[in-house]
């Protein structure tokens, strides 16, 4: 039991410090989607805006998930990092003076967050 | 994928080299890690998965023009040479990579203002990283009456586009973005600050009025070359019109194209026709590619047919053979007049011509008309345009990338209907699935020349080999259609040689005369080496 106290004290104390730094931010990331992402992966289809991404995922899925990102709950940080930076079929894979790690933190965050 | 430094540079050296600009730019701009580096490979590379694919050994991401000529600097210190990215989003056109591996990519995507915008004058200035969306953004949240004109994807650099002869869609002076420009700043190779035109004069308040200055225009060296590193642009920009207006022309017969042709030019080149136009046909149009019917497959199966035969060939299927879309902007009233005009002038030289599909809207477009009509055309920049890159119903394994072709041609019936012929033969020769067609059609978003479009590549970066065949075939295209007289107006980085070769005339001495510009104001050839295929003279020598 003592371990496991230790090892919580250990993590909280790690995010604890990381979040001076580090602390990804829903809210911004929402803005960075909006900017970043929003143009190819946003909910606009039923407005009859066409959005290659949006459009390009309800195919992948089968209609099984949304085709806007924002609308999924199952994106893990580690996938939306990993695609950003590694690309995906046309999309292609963004630089850091694009999307910052600490801006790729706060996307990721808004698309894996679970108060919804 | 290892890190490969630039040739005859050591480890040693090269971190040296590293540290420098470290200290220029701060550490967190300064890119060496594999996974970072690698974000700088062209996704669209056709020599994606290759041994000659080409690759940055890092990168550095200056903030200002002082650092920029800090790292200019140190580039010719050390001889390592740099090469230039505005966005780095100029895919099918390079990407972000150089084209000299172990070049360090020099990303100009944090000098991303906008540094000026009048609507009295109607100009902006703008930094290289600044986006098309950056720049609408900025005009829009400011109510400032002004129209930006974009590509198809608007996360493209004005700056950028327009230093590659980028085009767009809205109206005719400016859709031909570098003709639409209006001063430069560049940053030269031996470090030194120019601004061009009338921004040479530090007095001047008309460096966005006056492109010209006094004495030889040297803009022109800074499209698809490596004479420096722009650092701000000037653009000339439309005023919103009160209105857009569209409407078709449809012309029966196979040789009408020629006199339809000849209107078109008539209208635009008197400023009656200042937007857009579409070429089309029922029977195909563009580049042939997909949309040939089956009736005209048979045709073509029997070899090239002639005018005659294909006069009597629509003749027998009934369809009109050639439309073109028209769009004006201006006053409603204008619009009117102008289109009542071209209604009158074309009866008059096309019997049997017909008119239709017109349609008026004020400006700016509604929110449900931004839904239903083409945002490029109204200057509003999207990504719409990446669909034909998506995922999509009977398309599993869509591609990675594209190449286009498109080459140059005179505006005339002859040159289009030549080109489609060379086309057809290019593919016959080349073992290709036919699929050029007499009624092929002139792509017409620059003014003043047409394009022509052949089947483009697919790249896939799980497949080098068919990125291997997609490159020998486009390679052969380039060569075929610049012996018939349509060489390509720009290209993928994988061809800049093959391309700058077909520009040949007296053993080819324009190239030449670049090369020797080149030599003297780049004499350590640290600015993006082989752009457009010019190379400083110690890597012609390496690769004589």
């Amino acid at each position: 039991m003592k371990s496991v106290t230790t090892l919580y004290l250990i993590i909280t104390g790690l995010a604890a410090f990381s979040g001076s730094a580090f602390a990804a931010d829903v809210a911004r990331g929402e803005n960075q989607f909006e900017y970043w992402c929003a143009t190819c992966h946003g909910p606009d289809m039923q407005e009859g805006r066409y959005l290659a991404g949006t459009a390009a995922l309800l195919v992948k899925y089968d209609g099984q998930l949304p085709g806007a990102l924002a609308e999924r709950t199952d994106l893990a940080v580690e996938y939306v990092k990993f695609v950003v930076r590694q690309g995906s079929e046309g999309m292609p894979f963004f630089r850091k003076t694009e999307v910052s790690e600490s801006e790729l933190e706060d996307i990721a965050a808004y698309l894996s967050r679970t108060d919804r | 994928m290892p890190i490969k430094l630039p040739a005859g540079i050591s480890q040693r050296r090269f971190d040296s080299a590293i540290r420098e600009l470290q200290e220029i730019v701060g550490s967190e701009w300064v890119f060496t890690s594999e996974a970072d580096v690698e974000t700088y490979r062209d996704s669209y590379s056709i020599r994606w998965g290759h041994d000659d694919e080409y690759f940055a050994s890092a990168a550095v991401a200056p903030a200002s023009v002082e650092e920029v000529q800090g790292i200019v600097r140190i580039a010719n210190e050390y001889e390592i040479p740099v090469y230039s990215i505005s966005t780095g989003k100029n895919l099918t056109y390079g990407g972000a990579a150089p084209t000299y591996s172990g070049s360090i990519v020099l990303d100009l995507k944090r000098m991303n203002r906008v540094l000026e915008i009048d609507d009295k004058r109607n100009f902006a200035v703008v930094e290289p990283g600044c986006s098309y969306f950056d720049l609408y953004e900025y005009i829009q949240s400011r109510g400032l009456k002004v129209w930006i004109d974009c590509p198809d994807p608007g996360w493209g650099s004005p700056l950028g586009n327009a230093l590659d002869n980028g085009v767009g869609y809205t109206g005719s002076p400016f859709r031909d973005h570098w003709g639409a420009h209006c001063g430069l700043e560049v940053v030269l190779a031996n470090g030194d600050i120019i601004r061009t035109g009338m921004g040479a004069n530090p007095n001047s308040e008309s460096w966005q009025d006056y492109r010209y200055g006094a004495g030889p225009d040297v803009d022109g060296l800074f499209t698809q070359g490596n004479y420096g590193v722009v650092t701000k642009m000037g653009f000339w920009l439309m005023p919103q019109p009160e209105a857009w207006f569209t409407g078709t022309v449809t012309v029966p017969k196979y040789s009408d194209l020629a006199e339809l042709i000849r209107q078109h030019n008539y209208l635009e080149d008197s400023l009656l026709l200042n937007g857009r136009t579409t070429f089309g046909s029922a029977y195909g149009g563009f580049g042939g590619g997909g949309g040939l019917r089956e009736e005209v497959s048979a045709l073509v199966a029997g070899g090239w047919p002639t005018t005659a035969e294909l006069d009597a060939f629509v003749e027998r299927t009934g369809q009109p053979a050639w439309t073109l879309q028209m769009q004006f902007f201006g006053p409603e009233k204008s619009l009117q007049a102008r289109w009542d005009y071209v209604q009158r002038r074309i009866s008059e030289a096309i019997p049997g011509a017909t008119f239709g599909d017109e349609e008026m809207l004020t400006m700016p477009l509604s929110p449900a008309q931004e839904t239903t009509h083409r945002r490029v055309d109204f200057g509003i920049p999207n990504m719409s345009n990446y669909g034909m890159m998506a995922r999509r119903p009977g398309v599993i394994d869509p591609p990675d990338g594209h190449s286009d072709f498109l080459v140059v041609a005179s505006r005339s019936a002859d040159s289009v209907h030549r080109f489609a012929r060379t086309n057809y033969e290019m593919q016959m020769e080349l073992g290709l699935p036919v699929t050029a067609s007499p009624f092929a059609t002139p792509v017409t978003w620059f003014p003043r020349f047409f394009l022509m479009g052949a089947a483009g590549i697919w790249t896939q970066h799980n497949d080098p080999e068919l990125n291997m065949e997609g490159r020998i075939q486009f390679e052969a295209m380039i060569r075929k259609f610049s012996a018939a007289g349509y060489p390509n107006y720009r290209t993928n980085p994988s061809n800049f040689d093959v391309l700058a070769e077909q520009f040949s005339f007296n053993n080819n001495a324009l190239l030449r005369f670049q090369e020797t510009l080149k030599d003297a104001a780049d004499p350590n050839g640290i600015l993006s080496p082989g752009r457009y295929g010019i190379w400083p003279k110690r890597l012609r020598e390496d690769r004589a």
